[in-house]
């Protein structure tokens, strides 16, 4: 990899797209987006439109800046000191970065999924009412109802509907992660952003999570990084394969693994770098 | 590493010890002949191998490192069971033995301790013959005994040694009482007689259990003057005070002389009139009470049967000494006990109680434990949280962390000289311009030393909350954000409840450090004696400004500044064992809570 000397031929490139239409359209697109860390460039000129309503794939070998692509899109970025971006990334046609954008509530309609399961120490009941309790939401009526219909929705209401106001830290890792699932779906959010969701589980967890992912396909527009291609091939619609910080070949899922149009994008997909 | 000789020669055999013979271990050294002439090459050789072995297997070090450990521990156990021991048998009723001395004087006294010494030539001179030789086969030594004579009154000393070679006779005679007292101390010789209201009543006659009724009738009517002249008394100039302080605060506030001082005036006169009444009646009574109490006295002698006579009211306790039972011992003991925990010190603090000091150390260390926990997690917090890491912050953390090593005096002066002379006088002219010249907060009190000892104890608290702050995981502040949760939400909600094992230990290692200050303290507040507590039935009921007593410095009083160090000597292992127990009790409980936050925090997951 490193005697391809990529570095050069990659400024020629330009992104190859041949992406599956949702039925809905695109409501996060990304124009030209740049993220700059301090004087490091980690993303350059990423631009693609992510379809509503489906799923979209994020791969790329580690340290290509998928995760940071997906944290720029609810601004977790902003944490970090000595952070710069230039271009847009605009969810339903206004720029999320634009100033007086409240950043706040841009968060409130993006759930995220982090690589490793993190519950609040308190109980299962309080988790997932946390998004609605920070929202100011008091009434315990309603806190009830939107926790016992994402736990609903995040598969595992019947498995802890008996122990609401247990730890959370009590739940197995599947669970535990179903239940950041749960927490990141309870104030009913557009869009849904997970970041190497499965890494830290088991297959049989992975399997449920997958199976999660398929039946809120629909529901919310939901963007997935992950390191596993056989994931991305069963999970999402449209993948987007990401090499040193751009965007190489943006497209259809089946396309992607089967018939990739770049061969960079083959040379990954079969395994022979990454 | 090791070695040109091992290298250079055959695998060894057995050394001579019977030690195996390890892979790669040289045993050159064994191999060389026995002789103790070994050749001149060898000597160095051998020593410089031994060397080698010595760093490169570590055990040294592991003994090095175990012995501090262990040396560390011996001396806090040590430490810990000779302030228990001493604190605990200090109450424990001892005999009374009755010395004859070769002289012919009698010297009865509770032994205190038994030492070896060596007598100068200028003592042995004036020793007889039979002496002399028996002190010259014990090879110049002589033991002696401390006695606690008591009688301060009529020795004027509470302590004697007593050589060997001087006792013609030790008896231990079953009438021999100890009898504490009021004032002047103990008093250690026989009941002579109670004398009532004139009669002449022979103690042998009169017998143990009347004289106990008669002593528990004196101490009712004692207590009686008492509650009348401490509380009554006390509630009416309470009053009267208030009164003089309206009306000057009128005469402040409108003139001398106004319309408005002069109707104050008015006004205050009747109420004046009847407290001033109401204060001459109590008077009477107490006096009538007293002069019932003056009809009563004990007639004691001591061993030499030197009479003294006192009031009966002036006994606080009496026993006879060498024919208590283990019942009885055990019941003197616990008396003590409970006086020493539940009353005012009397004596110059080294008799009596320690309950004003208790007190005010509890009552300091939890007002401090208020005053720092929010002032060091706001400071942490936003060091943390909040402000930029750069240079200022860097400079700030420093100077945070060097302000723990300020010796505390400073922080005395600081807190007299600010909080005291500063701030304190300010509140005067503002609020108390009426009681003044007298300070109300322009001079030590409670609250000045409480906030004090909360910025010594600051730096603890806010390098704690720091490092909890930090410990808590990146994930679960992103997982907040993440919800939609504001940074204040997030802190709040999910930092701070994560955070407080850890600020509640750095919270609990300032209250120990807090509670065991004492040189801050002498400047800002604490004094030898305040009957007073700062807690009381009048309005508005904590009186912050008041002075306060203090077990630490309580020690160091009783220890170092009174009358006779020896009679003090118990007492500073008393309270020290006490001040010990205090902090622990306190220290507990703040771990107990952390404990069940840490639960809280960590559920099962396995």
């Amino acid at each position: 990899m490193a005697a391809a000397a990529p570095g050069l031929g990659l400024e020629m490139e330009e992104t190859v797209y041949h992406v599956k239409e949702g039925a809905e359209g695109a409501n996060l697109e990304l124009e030209n987006f740049c993220l700059w860390y301090g004087k490091a460039q980690a993303l350059h000129g990423i631009g693609m439109k992510v379809q509503k309503g489906i799923v979209t794939a994020l791969i790329g070998p580690s340290g290509c800046g998928k995760s940071t692509l997906l944290r720029s899109i609810n601004r977790m970025n902003d944490l970090i000191d000595g952070l710069s971006v230039r271009g847009s990334i605009r969810l339903d046609g206004k720029d999320i970065n634009a100033p007086g954008v409240d950043v706040i509530k841009l968060r409130k309609r993006m759930g995220m999924v982090f690589q490793k399961p993190n519950p609040f120490p308190m109980s299962v009941f309080e988790n997932v009412a946390y998004p609605l309790r920070v929202d100011g939401v008091r009434d315990r009526r309603m806190l009830a109802d939107a926790c016992e219909r994402a736990l609903g929705e995040a598969a595992l209401w019947e498995e802890v509907k008996d122990r609401l106001q247990e730890n959370a830290l009590g739940l197995s890792g599947g669970q535990q992660q179903r239940l950041c699932i749960a927490r990141a779906i309870a104030s009913d959010p557009d869009v849904l952003l997970m970041d190497e969701p499965c890494s830290a589980l088991d297959p049989i967890a992975t399997a449920r999570i997958e199976e999660l992912i398929a039946r809120l396909r629909g529901h919310f527009t939901i963007v997935i990084v992950t390191h596993n291609m056989q994931q991305a091939a069963r999970v999402s619609d449209n993948t987007a394969f990401m090499y040193l910080g751009r965007l190489i070949e943006y497209g259809g899922t089946n396309e992607i693994f089967v018939n990739p149009r770049l061969p960079r994008t083959s040379d990954y997909i079969t395994g022979r770098f990454g | 590493m090791r070695t040109e000789d091992g290298k250079a020669q055959a695998p060894a055999p057995a050394p001579p010890d019977g030690r195996p013979a390890r892979p790669g271990e040289s045993n050159g050294a064994e191999q060389l002949p026995p002789a103790p002439a070994a050749p001149p090459a060898g000597a160095p050789r051998r020593r410089k191998m031994g060397h080698a072995d010595f760093s490169s297997r570590g055990e040294p070090i592991l003994w090095t490192l175990g012995g501090g450990l262990a040396l560390g521990v011996i001396l806090i156990t040590g430490f810990l069971v000779m302030v228990f021991w001493n604190g605990l048998v200090t109450f424990y009723p001892g005999p009374i033995e009755v010395v004859t001395l070769k002289d012919g004087k009698l010297v009865a006294g509770e032994p205190a301790r038994s030492e070896v010494f060596r007598p100068g030539p200028e003592v042995l001179r004036t020793l007889d013959e039979a002496a002399r030789r028996a002190v010259a086969a014990s090879g110049g030594y002589v033991s002696r005994t401390l006695y606690r004579i008591g009688n301060y009154d009529l020795y004027n000393e509470d302590f004697r040694w007593v050589p060997e070679f001087e006792v013609k006779e030790v008896r231990t005679p079953p009438d021999m009482f100890f009898i504490e007292r009021l004032e002047w101390g103990s008093f250690v010789g026989r009941i002579k007689a109670l004398k009532r209201d004139g009669q002449v009543l022979e103690a042998g006659k009169f017998g143990l259990g009347n004289l106990r009724g008669e002593h528990a009738e004196a101490r009712a009517r004692w207590q009686r003057v008492r509650r009348i002249e401490r509380t009554e008394i006390g509630e009416v100039n309470h009053y009267l005070e208030k009164e003089r302080l309206a009306v000057r605060r009128a005469a402040l506030a409108h003139g001398e002389g106004s319309a408005q001082h002069r109707e104050a005036q008015a006004a205050s006169a009747p109420r004046t009139e009847a407290l001033k009444k109401r204060h001459a009646g109590l008077s009477a009574q107490a006096k009538a009470v007293k002069e019932v109490d003056e009809k009563v006295h004990l007639v004691l002698a001591d061993a030499a049967g030197r009479e003294k006579e006192i009031r009966l009211s002036e006994v606080v306790r009496f026993y006879p000494a060498n024919s208590l039972g283990w019942g009885d011992k055990a019941g003197v003991y616990f008396s003590r006990w409970w006086e020493f925990l539940t009353e005012e010190p009397r004596e110059a603090n080294t008799e009596g109680g320690v309950l004003p000091a208790i007190f005010g150390t509890a009552a300091m260390t939890i007002l401090m434990a208020l005053a720092v926990a929010p002032f060091g997690v706001v400071t942490a917090l936003y060091l943390r949280e909040y402000a930029r890491q750069g240079r200022l912050v860097s400079i700030v953390r420093i100077s945070v962390n060097n302000l723990a090593g300020v010796p505390s005096i400073v922080y005395g002066v600081f807190g007299l000289g600010f909080f005291a002379y500063i701030v304190g006088a300010t509140i005067d002219q503002l609020f108390y311009s009426e009681r003044l010249p007298s300070p109300t907060f322009g001079t030590g009190g409670l609250l000045w030393s409480s906030l004090t000892l909360a910025l010594l104890t600051v730096p603890v608290v806010i390098v704690a909350t720091e490092e909890a702050l930090s410990a808590v995981p990146r994930s679960a502040r992103e997982g907040s954000l993440a919800c939609g949760a504001s940074k204040w939400q997030t802190i709040r909600r999910i930092v701070l409840p994560q955070a407080m094992p850890g600020i509640m230990t750095g919270l609990i290692l300032a209250m120990a450090r807090g509670a065991g200050e004492v040189a801050p303290l002498m400047l800002v507040g604490v004094v030898k004696l305040a009957p007073e507590l700062p807690i009381d039935g009048f309005f508005p009921f904590i009186h912050l400004e008041r002075s306060f007593m203090h077990l630490g410095f309580h020690i160091y009083d009783v220890g170092f500044q009174s009358r006779n160090s020896e009679a003090g000597k118990p007492m500073v292992f008393v309270t020290t064992l006490l001040l010990i127990g205090l902090i622990a009790v306190m220290n507990a409980w703040a771990i107990c809570v952390r404990n069940r936050l840490k639960r809280k925090l960590s559920a099962g997951h396995f």
